[in-house]
């Protein structure tokens, strides 16, 4: 028997050094021995990840080992996830995410997914080069509460716009949120979006205050 | 000194000889839509027939008073000769650059470099198009470029394969970027031949934000040098993105001259560098040319700034988006003939 503790240190750490084995053999052991699997991705997995971003933000890390420290938090999530309740906080939100049609740049949109992964998102990830209209009928067919897109090109950022407004215009309950390089908080508003996030780090809170907003709003409504 | 013509100036520049004025050129997409609407093409035509590609190339240098023509437009030409399809998105209004949606290898040691890759696909149209382009603007220098190998390995594979092979499929990421590095040197000598007056190395995807200044001089810095020791002169090494931490090692590539984007800071890159590299670039390619919120005025001051700052020649920090505002790129391309007299430290 391992401490939960111990199993918390071999998640965190195999995460941060990129160890898909140690990751997935920790999660193994956590979940043979009964520890609570959300509470093991969450202060385990999810907390490897956030030094992870700082050592990227520090200039230690660079693409390269936060797509690799991704794999290994993968891996646990793959052991850890199927056994977690469905009825626990967060998991009953989805997202649409993909990167715009005629943008093939999309390291950025699976870190995103990444952070949506590990908050115990339902995820409907479209790719990249996603078609316009894909966004607005994947939302449709999943009910999904947010969209998420990505744009790494200033031209491509456009057809954002445009499925910004299909979308509400189906559907004005949906929060959509976009991000990418050349996109900008202003950006985002003049296209009509309810959010934006500057990197996958805050994604996530971004998301869950977007779907609060929407409620409110709705609330009020009534 | 009297008037030179474009070329002229720019070649000399590049030899570090006197010039009359400073040029606005580039090693990479120079296209504007006006060029495009007056050569009477749709965007998503012009990468496939040598004559579109050719006209509305020159007529963008023409519109704009660019000091250079310089083809091709994307980055898919060779990938696509190794058997990928490509879609050129036909049917959309928008100016969207042709992609690999999927690509026919999944793993590093599939990949196999045709040796006659020149003949295949749209790589033959090149040579007809610079044939074209020198009959139209023999006074305009020809730009022609290529990706660099790790980059280029992008389009072959999924690159984040590639980023992450470099940590765990170090040999095989090694021998595959030695294959495109003997690809690259073929097909840069092979525009050579074809006529281009200068040619460009662009390698982005290895700026300091997304590799580390170790992989560069590890891994990427001895491929560029190859490429660039195996081309004749004038040759220029381009990489997008945070540069500053590679600045020095990019200046012992062997290349005649290096060329950033608007994320280096003018004055640091030239203080790294010193006086003597011929150092260009760095527009922002959206905020000053396409973005109509931005004053022409800025537009001026910027183009000052930069050169101010240090800069040999001003040119686009990448491609130039299609989508130009037509008063503010010209306003770039007149501050820097005009305001670009001083003399530099060639
Ligand atoms: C890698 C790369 C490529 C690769 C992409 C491979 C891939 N699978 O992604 C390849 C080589 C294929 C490529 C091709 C091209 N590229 Co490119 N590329 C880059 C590069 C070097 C890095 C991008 C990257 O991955 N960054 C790392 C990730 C982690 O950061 P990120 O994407 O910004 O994501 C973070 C945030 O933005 C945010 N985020 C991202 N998406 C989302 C979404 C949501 C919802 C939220 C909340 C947040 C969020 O979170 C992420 C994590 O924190 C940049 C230059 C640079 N150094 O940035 C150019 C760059 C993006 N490319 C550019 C261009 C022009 C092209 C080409 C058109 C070139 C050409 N002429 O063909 C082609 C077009 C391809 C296409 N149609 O899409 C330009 C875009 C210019 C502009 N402003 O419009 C750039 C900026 C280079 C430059 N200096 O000009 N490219």
């Amino acid at each position: 028997m391992a401490t939960k503790e111990e199993l918390l240190e071999r998640m965190k750490n195999g995460v941060i050094e990129y160890q898909e084995d140690e990751v997935r053999d920790a999660a193994q052991q956590a979940l043979d021995e009964g520890y609570v699997p959300l509470e093991m991705i969450m202060d385990g997995l999810a907390a490897g990840m956030v030094v992870v971003g700082e050592l990227y933000d520090r200039n230690e890390y660079f693409v390269p080992e936060v797509l690799m420290c991704a794999d290994a938090l993968y891996a646990g999530l793959a052991i850890l996830r199927p056994h977690v309740p469905k009825s626990t906080e967060g998991l009953n939100a989805q997202v649409v995410i993909g990167s715009i049609q005629g943008d093939v740049h999309d390291i950025g949109k699976n870190l995103v997914k990444m952070m949506f992964d590990v908050a115990g998102w339902e995820v409907h990830d479209l790719g990249r080069d996603v078609p316009l209209e894909k966004f607005v009928e994947e939302q449709l067919r999943t009910d999904s509460e947010v969209v998420a897109m990505s744009a790494m090109m200033t031209t491509t950022m456009l057809g954002m716009k445009k499925v910004i407004k299909m979308i509400k215009e189906k559907n004005p309950n949906v929060a959509i949120m976009l991000g990418g390089a050349p996109v900008t908080k202003d950006v985002a508003n003049l296209f009509g979006a309810d959010g934006y996030a500057e990197s996958a780090g805050n994604a996530v809170s971004e998301g869950i205050k977007m779907i609060g907003r929407l409620r409110e709003m709705r609330n009020k409504g009534k | 000194m009297t008037e030179l013509t474009s070329k002229e100036r720019v070649l000399r520049l590049l030899r570090k000889e006197s010039i009359d004025t400073m040029p606005f050129f580039s090693g990479m997409g120079m296209l504007v839509m006006p060029g495009i609407e007056k050569a009477k093409v749709k965007f998503a035509t012009i990468h496939t027939d040598a004559e579109r590609m050719a006209i509305s190339a020159v007529w963008s240098a023409r519109l704009m008073n660019f000091d250079c023509v310089v083809i091709p437009y994307d980055m898919t030409m060779e990938s696509e000769a190794m058997g990928n399809q490509i879609s050129l998105y036909q049917d959309s209004e928008d100016i969207l650059y042709p992609t690999i949606p999927q690509k026919i290898w999944t793993d590093l040691d599939q990949v196999v470099i045709p040796k006659n890759i020149t003949e295949l696909g749209r790589l033959p149209i090149l040579p007809k198009a610079i044939e074209i382009i020198k009959r139209e603007a023999p006074d305009l220098p020809l730009g022609c470029w290529q990706l660099g190998p790790f980059t280029q390995a992008g389009q072959i594979l999924e690159l984040d394969q590639i980023l992450k092979g470099v940590f765990k499929q170090k040999a095989k990421v090694e021998k595959l970027l030695d294959d495109l590095t003997d690809m690259i040197i073929k097909i840069g000598q092979y525009l050579q031949a074809a006529g281009c007056d200068y040619i460009t190395l662009r390698e982005p995807g290895v700026a300091a934000d997304l590799l580390s200044p170790k992989t560069f001089k590890d891994i990427i810095k001895p491929r560029l040098t190859r490429i660039l020791d195996s081309w004749k002169s004038p040759k220029l090494l381009h990489v997008c993105g945070q540069t500053e931490p590679l600045l020095a090692m990019m200046a012992d590539c062997h290349a005649d001259g290096l060329t950033v984007d608007a994320k280096c800071n003018v004055r640091k890159g030239r203080e790294i560098l010193g006086p003597d590299v011929l150092f260009m670039g760095n527009l922002d390619t959206y905020k000053l040319t396409c973005d109509e919120k931005t004053p022409k005025q800025v537009v001026i001051d910027v183009v000052k700034d930069m050169i101010d700052g240090g800069m040999d020649a001003i040119m686009p920090g990448c491609d130039l988006w299609p989508a130009i505002i037509e008063e503010n790129m010209k306003a770039v391309v007149d501050t820097t003939h005009t305001y670009g007299t001083k003399p530099t430290h060639v």
